[in-house]
């Protein structure tokens, strides 16, 4: 029972330190900007962009649905490639030696050069932003998933073998179980990525969505509307890593 | 040879004539040798062990333990000799599940709980089962009774991680058990264990070996555990891996531990030491 308050004490303090730690940096916020009497345009107060969210909010609930959109698009075709290419180069010596140089190539094409592009080559709709949303969760699931499939100890693996288990036996009953934690972590770092996927797809052609909003706002000084949309932004980028690590949590029960 | 005797009496009755009444050993080597491209892992083995039989062996690190066992279990092909496991070959006694293998790691399924890992024998091979159109052989205890029998009971449902090295190392060998094998091979099983857990899963193993009348051939670094559970110990040498010696141990059926503080005992481990160190 002690062993249980202690759990229950530790994930209390878990959640309430972060949250004292930011009351306190945006008390210091507001008060500074007050006492230096920071003009509006250049650091708005955040009572100020509160109070924009309440006026402004029909405005940003227009442009952050379809930045949700792609992002949860961009999110689900992105780390599904991924997943599944990665068993293809587990399974393929070819296909690993072949495609992995290239994943990593294409990696390491900044995500602003290569969104116009992309936008040229699928317009300036929907698919674009997915695109460059899928593209930036790609290669981490890639990585993190090809790990996670060659995770399983040699012993396993003689096991498997010696119990005769085919193929397909290995990979669902060993080589996939034990990718799980890997994919989760991958999945974490897609579910952050994917929204400023959609956001700079967003800042190279679009008239709507939340990158679109950053710009507009940026352009004509308003600046609380600017912090207002950021915040939106990752705030986004937070409940899609929290509804991961739930579903993880829910899911990969044999961890501590 | 007294378990030779014992089980030609269950196969064919006294007035049978030896010669066809004799069983199979579980284990046949002639000559077998296995390279590793240009190192050779192991050089012309030949070993018979009988069927019921409890076997340790020991050797110098390096000499080839691991692979022999490897070799019985068909993980590794010999480049020369002839082999075979209870009359067949070393693939056809794995497709039957002749044999079980625990190796040094518990090397259970961290997503899977005790019991669920006790089961996956029973899960994988089923495609190979059917197609060459025969059932897995299941242990008459239920994966619960074979927890319960290496004295894990009450902890079916908890996760690897929750159970100590010895208890993941007892669940291993109650999975070990579950299709009711003929062999087990072991692979220093207790090697990462505390000596009080390791004297304790001794005694429990010697207590299956009689239970069961499987055939064990256990491979360790120590000399007292060697002594301890073997009725024969092999001798092992390095480069390349070979027998050096089989030696009998003739110490009474039931095992103790305080055996291990008699002059007989300390005989056998004195001559280990001296055959180890002599290499």
């Amino acid at each position: 029972m002690a062993h249980i308050a202690k759990t229950h004490r530790s994930t209390f303090m878990q959640i309430a330190i972060p949250l004292a730690v930011a009351a306190a940096l945006i008390a210091l916020w507001e008060g500074g900007v007050r006492f230096f009497q920071v003009p509006e345009y250049i650091a708005p107060a955040p009572s100020v962009v509160l109070q924009v969210f309440i006026s402004d909010f029909d405005n940003l609930m227009r442009n952050f649905v379809p930045t949700l959109i792609e992002s949860l698009l961009g999110f689900t075709v992105g780390t599904l490639s991924a997943v599944l290419i990665a068993v293809a180069f587990v399974h393929s010596r070819f296909m690993m030696e072949g495609f992995f140089p290239i994943a990593v190539f294409v990696n390491t094409i900044p995500i602003l050069a290569i969104a116009p592009v992309l936008v040229l080559l699928f317009g300036p709709g929907l698919t674009a932003k997915v695109v460059i949303a899928a593209l930036i969760c790609f290669f981490p699931t890639l990585v993190n998933m090809v790990r996670g499939l060659q995770s399983p100890t040699p012993q396993m693996m003689e096991l498997a073998r010696i119990l005769s288990a085919s193929h397909s036996e290995i990979f669902w009953k060993i080589r996939f179980p034990s990718s799980i934690p890997f994919l989760f972590s991958a999945l974490k770092i897609a579910a952050t990525t994917c929204v400023i996927g959609a956001i700079v797809g967003e800042w190279v052609g679009a008239n709507i969505g939340l990158g679109a909003l950053i710009l507009e706002a940026t352009f004509n000084f308003r600046s609380p509307l600017l912090y207002a949309t950021i915040f939106l932004s990752s705030g986004l980028s937070v409940a899609l890593f929290t509804a991961v690590t739930l579903a993880e949590k829910w899911l990969v029960k044999w961890q501590n | 040879m007294r378990v030779m005797q014992k089980s030609r009496a269950k196969a064919g009755g006294d007035d049978a004539p030896p010669a066809i009444a004799l069983p199979p050993p579980a284990v046949a080597l002639y000559s077998a040798s296995v390279d590793f491209g240009a190192v050779k892992a192991l050089n012309q083995i030949d070993l018979r062990i009988e069927d019921g039989e409890f076997i340790t062996i020991l050797g110098p690190s390096g000499c080839g333990k691991s692979t022999l066992l490897r070799l019985i279990s068909d993980l590794v092909p010999p480049s020369a000799g002839a082999m075979s496991i209870f009359g067949d070959s070393t693939e056809a006694a794995r497709l039957a599940r002749q044999f079980a293998f625990v190796f040094q790691s518990a090397a259970l399924l961290p997503w899977r709980t005790a019991v669920q890992n006790v089961r996956l024998p029973l899960e994988m091979g089923k495609k190979m089962a059917k197609k060459q159109g025969r059932a897995l052989p299941v242990s008459a205890q239920s994966p619960e009774e074979l927890l319960e029998f290496v004295g894990l009971k009450g902890r079916e449902n908890a996760w690897p991680h929750e159970l100590s090295g010895g208890m993941q190392q007892r669940v291993a060998i109650a999975r070990a058990l579950i299709c009711k094998p003929k062999l087990l091979l072991m692979d220093e099983p207790f090697g990462a264990l505390d000596e009080m857990t390791r004297d304790h899963l001794n005694l429990q193993l010697l207590d299956i070996w009689k239970k069961t009348g499987v055939t064990i051939v256990f491979v360790t670094h120590s000399i007292p555990e060697a002594v301890l559970l073997a009725q024969k110990v092999v001798m092992m040498k390095s480069q390349p891996g070979a027998i050096k010696k089989i030696i009998p141990i003739d110490l009474p059926a039931k095992r103790k531990l305080e055996m291990r503080d008699t002059a007989k005992f300390n005989k056998y481990a004195a001559q280990l030491r001296k055959l180890l160190g002599a290499h």
